[in-house]
């Protein structure tokens, strides 16, 4: 079994043609999976998809940033492979969308040009979260048709009589019997030994790094939380509102389905201090969701699939985007009563923030001030692909849970208790 | 510019110290309510005024609208005790506000949801407002209906003295520039909602008004009426006005967190509105088909079981928690029980019944049966007000008739209590792990599933049809009595500051 990575591919967009491309997003926007540009849909492995514009800007300098076309994929297996999948399933679409940025070549001879020129606009993501990792499409699917045909199993049969062992023993029959669902017999295959591998190394080195130049990292650590503290003490916020037109084009795009796609931008704070900060802090979440928080759930928010953090521009901006399950006021409300101090952590450093004390405190328990910060920096992710619209992350799990009772014995209570899963 | 001069500190730290404590500082001491300045619906539901009648109006005349304002709020009630006699309550929309004169700029001081209002393509997308309870249908606040502008609610002891209240107030609007462009009447009060269930039981109580045995179902006074801290310890944005504006200084209360403005907010509180209409036929038929005999024959203690599993309560109000196998009248009003410890897996209530899911008291994230839970909990709670409409179907009768509930809930923050309640609790089908299962009395699926766990398998029923759909709504904005006599006292020329 394949881990999951994040493709991040971010080009500059031609101003003269920022109108054409979303025009032409907005055309492949019915139908994310499957539209004849860029189908994420045929895109094996891709459990999540987005194309959104990041408008153009000005720095807290005054100087120009400009706008750019960001591709986000959440994949199985490497984001090169999958890179790679999608130059040659796409194909011609890849000329479709990113002819619009400045520097695409201009007559694409093929395949090797296209993925040349994504490959060249790759952009870091130092921290990416994963809801389980090793969970691959294909698996997430089948175990939601598992669940299907369990259901419709016990519902077509007569057990009132029955114990909770013997009602395990006919559904054990059943998959056996059946074909289609054999392969839930078998636990999932793990993830590959060379990818844990690499995660041990990571796991240990970075801890050890930190130990081995402990006497200047620590101090300077402490000098670098000082200096914040100083500078949050003189930074103004502002609680203003997100308009109305602005909420409305936000919107007209959410809660269609089990879960919806959230992109936000932001200009970090001037000065050497939030850069530092940022710079600390990114690879450090980036280590937490790679090591700590590897099982359905993000320091216990249970509702992400997927999230991401991606500095931009010289780290002048920052961007958030993942995929979370229900409406945004109970991502936000879960933002605010089980993480404030992680979104604090990031958020903090951009411009505009509600104020914090010592990077964690404050922030995003500042309920209302929070939410219309969000909301005022979300973007609208005009493109966007899941590929089990219809499943929550408890969904997932629980099915997964429900497929892992298959192996073993299990005691009646125990059998009651995985029953209980249908 | 990173770096700042060390004799700077102190003197940023006391300037950020106010500044925090101004706006933002978390306020933990419960505050004394203004009652008088509240407008009683916030305080009761008028148990000893059985008759009332919702009169929907649009302002024709501001000016001559004022006037009828200006006379009307010293009939309306407030907090202070309640007349025996009758009582009077004034609410309006946004679009009512502008029209009557409240500055632009004030206006926009309101929450988003309220401006917007409830219909639209996300929102009645959000709110489940599909299909047949889509707003082009809707008799009354949806866009193929004229413009709403004020909710005057009146209340009576008996029907002939509704009619002489609706007669008197009918003739001092209809004379001073507003028309009625919908009426709703409502049936007599009665314990019972249409499908047979004692309703309203559990309220929560506002902290710095009522008493409650427990912190339960106590919630601090800012989740209702503005202008005082909610359950964060903070202040819900309200809606201000310069103080240049005349008749500001003379009548609003400055504003609590600190700016020089006045508050046109406090005291007031949003009135969310929602005409349910109930299809007791569907619910009766449903049941019976899901529980009857082998044999074809009527299974009546199955019916009443599974109605009872998909309500959380018995007929008499008697909650599965504590009455799990049979009803029990003497149980009728239980109301201090929670889910997690008695019953995590939902084996004595299943997890998608009605109650479990409009208010899931301890069973949820972050941390199932402890106080964390609830104090989320108690961010997600709304007051409710509403009376039925239509007659009584009796078991076997012809149904010639619409019937229902005018839903009323109170609230200081639409999108966190009513929507949210609406859509993540009720609607959602993946409520808390649940799987393709809506609220099975008011959930917007057209083939809805509700099941109840057992052993040594959950009774499951699928293919349930819609037994609520929406017929009208509105959100509205229930001041308090001061702003009301300030919006009575509002100028042409306010609009311009």
């Amino acid at each position: 079994m394949a881990h999951q990575e994040a493709l991040t591919v971010v080009c500059p967009v031609d101003a003269t043609k920022a109108d054409a491309l979303q025009a032409c997003l907005e055309g492949m926007r019915p139908d994310p999976g499957h539209n004849a540009t860029l189908p994420f849909g045929l895109l094996p492995g891709c459990h999540f998809g987005r194309l959104l514009i990041l408008p153009a800007t000005q720095d807290l300098q005054g100087q120009t940033l400009d706008a750019h076309l960001v591709m986000l994929i959440d994949c199985d297996g490497s984001a090169q492979d999958m890179l790679e999948k999608l130059v040659a399933t796409a194909g011609a679409g890849i000329d479709a969308v990113f002819g619009h940025c400045r520097d695409y070549p201009r007559s694409p001879a093929g395949a090797a040009e296209r993925l040349a020129y994504l490959q060249g606009h790759r952009a870091p993501t130092p921290a990416n979260y994963v809801h389980r990792p090793g969970r691959t499409v294909e698996q997430i699917r089948n175990e939601a048709k598992l669940r299907d045909a369990l259901q419709a199993f016990v519902d077509a049969n007569d057990f009132s009589s029955s114990t909770a062992q013997d009602v395990r023993r006919r559904i054990l029959d059943f998959v056996a019997r059946e074909a289609s669902l054999q392969w839930a017999l078998q636990p999932p295959p793990s993830i590959g030994i060379a990818r844990r591998a690499l995660d041990l190394v990571d796991l240990v080195a970075r801890p050890l790094g930190v130990v081995a130049f402990g006497p200047v990292v620590l101090p300077a650590a402490a000098l670098l939380m000082l200096l914040v503290r100083l500078q949050e003490m003189r930074d103004r916020s502002e609680h203003l509102r997100p308009s109305p037109e602005h909420v409305r084009r936000l919107s007209e795009l959410e809660d269609f389905v089990a879960h919806n796609g959230f992109t936000a931008a932001g200009l970090v704070k001037r000065g050497w201090v939030r850069q530092a900060v940022l710079a600390t802090v990114l690879p450090l979440i980036g280590w937490g969701t790679r090591h700590l928080f590897t099982r359905d759930s993000l320091a216990g928010v249970k509702s992400i699939h997927f999230a991401r953090w991606i500095p931009l521009e010289g780290g002048r901006r920052v961007v958030f985007a993942s995929n979370y399950d229900g409406s945004l006021e109970s991502y936000n409300n879960d933002f605010i009563d089980l993480v404030s101090w992680g979104l604090n952590l990031v958020f903090s450093n951009g411009e505009g923030y509600p104020p914090t004390r010592w990077l964690l405190f404050g922030g995003a328990t500042y309920e209302q001030e929070f939410k219309d910060f969000l909301r005022r920096h979300q973007l609208p992710t005009t493109v966007w692909y899941s590929a089990y619209p219809h499943l929550s992350a408890v969904n997932i799990e629980r099915n997964a849970k429900l497929r892992a009772g298959l192996q073993g014995e299990m005691s009646e209570e125990e059998a009651q208790r995985w029953l209980r899963l249908l | 510019m990173a770096t700042i001069a060390l004799r700077d500190v102190p003197a940023l730290l006391r300037r950020k110290h106010q500044e925090i404590r101004r706006r933002l500082q978390p306020v933990r001491q419960p505050s004394q309510i203004e009652s008088e300045d509240v407008q009683g619906l916030v305080f009761r539901g008028y148990g000893g005024l059985p008759h009332c009648r919702y009169v929907l109006l649009q302002v024709r005349d501001a000016a001559e609208a004022r006037h009828w304002l200006a006379a009307l709020v010293e009939r309306i009630s407030r907090g202070t005790p309640a007349s025996r006699e009758q009582a009077i309550h004034l609410a309006f929309t946004y679009r009512g506000l502008l029209a009557l004169g409240l500055p632009a700029k004030t206006a926009q001081g309101f929450s988003a949801e309220f401006i917007a209002g409830m219909v639209g393509p996300h929102r009645s997308r959000f709110l489940g407002d599909v299909g047949e309870s889509d707003p082009k249908h809707w008799s009354w606040g949806g866009p193929n209906n004229p413009a709403l502008h004020a909710l005057l609610i009146l209340y009576a002891p008996s029907e002939a003295k509704l009619r002489a209240l609706y007669e008197a107030e009918r003739e001092a609007w209809s004379r001073e520039g507003l028309v009625d462009v919908h009426t709703l009447h409502t049936s007599p009060l009665s314990e019972r909602e249409h499908f047979g269930f004692v309703d309203g039981i559990s309220q929560p109580a506002i902290e710095g008004y009522h008493k409650a045995p427990s912190g339960l179902h106590l919630v601090r006074a800012g989740e209702f009426v503005l202008g005082y801290p909610n359950e964060y310890g903070l202040y819900t944005a309200r809606p201000l006005v310069d103080s240049s504006v005349p008749a500001a200084a003379a009548h609003l209360p400055s504003d609590i967190a600190g700016s020089t403005q006045r508050d046109f907010g406090r005291n007031g509180t949003y009135l969310v509105m929602r005409q349910l209409r109930q299809d007791v036929v569907a619910f009766r038929a449903t049941l019976e088909r899901l529980t009857q005999n082998p044999d074809g024959s009527s299974n009546p203690e199955e019916k009443a079981r599974l109605a009872a599993q998909m309500v959380g309560r018995w007929p008499s109000g008697a909650p599965l928690i504590t009455s799990p196998w049979q009803d029990d009248a003497g149980k009728a009003k239980d109301n201090e029980f929670r889910y997690h410890h008695e019953d995590p897996e939902g084996l004595l209530c299943p997890i998608g019944a009605h109650v479990r899911r409009a208010n899931p008291r301890d069973a949820l994230a972050p941390e199932p049966g402890t106080e964390k839970s609830l104090a989320v909990n108690r961010r997600h709670r709304i007051l409710r007000r509403g009376r039925l409409y239509g007659s009584e179907l009796p078991e076997g009768a012809v149904d010639d008739a619409e019937r229902g509930l005018i839903f009323v809930a109170l609230n200081a923050n639409i999108v966190r209590q009513f929507e949210f309640i609406q859509h993540s609790w009720l609607m959602d089908p993946r409520f808390n792990g649940l799987y393709g299962a809506s609220d099975p009395i008011t959930g917007g699926l057209d083939d809805n599933a509700f099941s109840a766990p057992g052993n040594p398998l959950r009774a499951r029923c699928t293919g349930l049809p819609r037994f609520v759909s929406v017929a009208g709504g509105a959100y509205f904005f229930m001041p308090g009595i001061r702003a009301l006599r300030f919006l009575s006292e509002l100028s042409p020329s306010s609009q311009e500051s």
